[in-house]
């Protein structure tokens, strides 16, 4: 589906991406995985067009994407935002469905698997963490685009709303929708992501599923082991 | 199910033009959204029902004073030929009345533009909302038309002082009144763009604050140096927000500062879309303003030679009597006046306002330079040339000290050997004295106004929070 390509970012001397490169499959949720300060929001906000690029390019099909098309391939959804404070949940939906031409025919669907009925009229400045948290990743789910860039989905829901969320998150991948996440805690990813791109300190350390990552990890001397949390650490 | 997703590289091409003109078909349909959306943050915006709720009491003080003020001129019975200026609510009325909206325009609109074009970055709903395919002037256009339509409703309050002047039996002259109200709109127009412009570039809202009220006052300066200095600072401080506004509340329409005003509100928003966008590298966006900038310079430049302008006042406050102007016109020939007076002596100011600023719109040909060694003149008042006004016309020298409009032109008509026809007596405007109480007034500005906005923010705050 899409090509990261070279991908480096520089803020002043400070290198915060160096030549990352990686894969973005239809219809799979991807974990970009790495520790606080790996570059993974910096790498989201380059993707999303928040941020310029100092080298590489997102390329599709063999070309790289124009910014036009970038607004209708990808839809990035940002961490620790609270977009329109004063306005209830519902208009918010209403607005990004009206304004992106969203997929309309999901929103009530959406609202419910988010459980998000008994905050419709609370206004999104209102909202807990976790809260916000849902009502942005069912705007995210409704945006017509078919790629989701989610940065930290699970920060701030508590366990339940975690595995509620992944669940939900994988349905949709099922049927067709592609995800791609970055996650902080391991255990969060492996519960929710089909492949996995590793980043520490700015640079990409692996892609692959759990097996190939384990693989590599096993290659570099590592002893075998099918736990993410235990590859991550032999593979950065 | 991942297999049906793939799609031939000649697919995924096709498939995203037909995104991409679905996208355009969408973009009007975008764009009311966006509006919609910048008319709700509008409403849950406290800084912008501070203003609705200040426009009441601002614009009654003023209008009941003017009102007072002109009853008690007017109870003097002055209505003599000479005189009739002082009576013309155009100065008497409309330019103190709307003289509140400069007010609210310098100091309370500037923070409800910024609430509106911040907010956006402060929340980070501009990192998903500047995600649209929309260009980013479609963004800022977007809040520049709700900013500029709840200025409208702002202005409301002198709308309602020209009802009450109706209902007192004033006389209303709609061109005069029109232009006032005009000047009022450039102005508002000219503070959105500016505050548009520094939330853009600042990172917080109280920098864009400062910056904003710096260039105001940053024009308090420029048109202080221009009354001292004069000079090319005179002729820079003509085209500032407050010369502008002057010009309109004397009833003057000048072309060349309507498009320098609109040359600059273009600018100021485009500079704005500029910096907004996302995903932009500092140095390009830099080159981009640098490129503005002097695209707008060089059109602010061009727009002072368009010299056209009318008087929509009813007194003809910005021109000489008609038979006046017929002959002026008859003059073909250019015409050099060497004034020694200094920028600060009030004979300069009265120099220009009653004679050369008339003169220049009749005689596009006149060249006016004003000559003296010092700022105030004090110390030039025993120069035996000082005070001194020389008029050249056709290789023939006169001179004169007169600095009213007759005395100018005898001198010119004396020069070309010109002579103006006599002016009927129904052509001297006598004013429109008018002898009334603001009644009603406090009642309506002091109460009722500030009451039925504060009611309006509470219901509408309850309804959208």
């Amino acid at each position: 589906m899409l090509h990261v390509r070279n991908l480096t970012k520089r803020y002043g001397r400070f290198t915060a991406l160096s030549d990352v490169s990686f894969s973005i499959r239809p219809g799979e949720v991807l974990g970009l995985i790495g520790p606080n300060g790996s570059g993974k929001t910096t790498l989201f906000e380059c993707l999303g067009g928040v941020l310029p690029l100092d080298a590489g390019s997102l390329m599709h099909e063999g070309r790289p994407l124009s910014d036009r098309e970038r607004a209708t391939t990808l839809f990035y959804l940002p961490d620790a935002i609270v977009p329109w404070p004063a306005q209830p949940v519902r208009w918010a939906i209403d607005f990004m469905l009206g304004f992106f031409a969203g997929r309309a025919h999901l929103r009530d669907e959406v609202i419910e698997r988010f459980d998000l009925l008994p905050l419709i009229d609370v206004a999104m400045g209102s909202l807990s963490k976790g809260q916000r948290k849902r009502a942005l990743l069912a705007i995210g789910l409704l945006m017509p685009q078919p790629l989701l860039l989610a940065d930290e989905p699970f920060d701030g829901l508590d366990l339940r709303q975690t595995r509620d969320v992944a669940q939900t998150l994988r349905s949709y991948a099922s049927a067709g929708r592609t995800i791609v996440l970055s996650i902080h805690q391991i255990r969060d990813a492996a519960r929710v992501c089909d492949r996995f791109v590793l980043l520490s300190g700015g640079r990409g350390r692996g892609e692959g599923t759990l097996e190939e990552l384990s693989a590599m990890a096993a290659a570099r001397g590592a002893g075998a082991s099918h736990d993410l949390e235990e590859v991550f650490l032999a593979l950065t | 199910m991942r297999s049906r997703e793939r799609l031939t590289a000649e697919n995924a091409k096709n498939a995203a033009e037909e995104d991409l003109s679905a996208l355009a078909a969408l973009a009007p349909v975008a764009f009311g959204w966006l509006l919609r959306k910048e008319t709700r943050e509008l409403l849950a915006s406290r800084a912008w029902w501070v203003l609705l709720v200040a426009m009441g009491p601002l614009v009654g003080v003023t209008f009941i004073g003017a009102v007072r003020t002109y009853a008690e001129a007017s109870g003097l019975g002055g209505t003599a030929a000479g005189v009739g200026e002082a009576f013309s609510p155009l100065v008497g009325i409309w330019a103190p009345t709307f003289g509140a909206c400069e007010v609210a325009a310098v100091f309370l609109l500037p923070f409800v533009a910024i609430r509106i074009v911040a907010g956006d970055r402060q929340s980070g709903a501009a990192k998903i909302e500047m995600q649209h395919a929309m260009p980013a002037i479609g963004h800022v256009g977007a809040k520049a038309a709700v900013l500029f339509a709840a200025w409208i409703v702002a202005s409301l309050p002198a709308a309602i002082a020209v009802v009450l002047w109706k209902s007192y039996g004033g006389s209303i002259y709609p061109p005069e009144l029109a232009t006032v109200a005009s000047g009022h709109v450039l102005n508002a127009g000219l503070t959105i763009a500016l505050a548009a412009l520094t939330a853009a570039i600042s990172e917080h809202p109280s920098t864009a604050a400062i910056l904003t009220l710096s260039v105001t006052v940053g024009t308090w300066i420029l048109n202080f140096i221009a009354a001292v200095q004069g000079g090319i600072w005179e002729r820079a401080a003509s085209y500032t927000p407050p010369a502008m506004v002057a010009a309109f509340q004397h009833g003057l329409v000048r072309l060349d500062v309507v498009l320098i005003a609109m040359v600059l509100i273009a600018s100021g928003l485009s500079l704005a879309a500029a910096w907004m966008r996302t995903g932009v590298a500092v140095r390009r966006r830099l080159n981009e303003s640098f490129a503005l900038a002097a695209l707008a310079a060089a059109a602010v430049l061009t727009c002072t030679f368009a010299t056209p302008s009318w008087d929509a006042s009813e007194s003809r406050a910005n021109s000489f009597p008609e038979p006046d102007e017929e002959a002026l016109a008859q003059i073909r020939t250019p015409l050099r006046i060497e004034a020694h007076l200094a920028p600060e002596d009030p004979r300069r100011s009265d120099l220009e306002r009653k004679a050369i600023s008339k003169l220049r719109r009749v005689m596009p040909k006149v060249d006016v330079q004003y000559i003296s060694s010092t700022s105030i003149g004090l110390f030039e008042q025993t120069s035996p040339h000082y005070g001194e006004i020389w008029y050249e016309l056709g290789g023939r020298r006169e001179m004169s000290r007169s600095t009213t409009a007759e005395g100018v032109l005898e001198t010119i008509y004396l020069l070309a050997g010109v002579k103006a026809r006599e002016e009927g007596g129904d052509a001297i405007f006598r004013g429109h004295p008018l002898a009334v109480p603001p009644k009603g007034a406090a009642a309506i500005f002091y109460g009722i106004w500030p009451a039925l906005a504060l009611g309006c923010a509470f219901l509408t705050r309850w309804r959208y929070a």
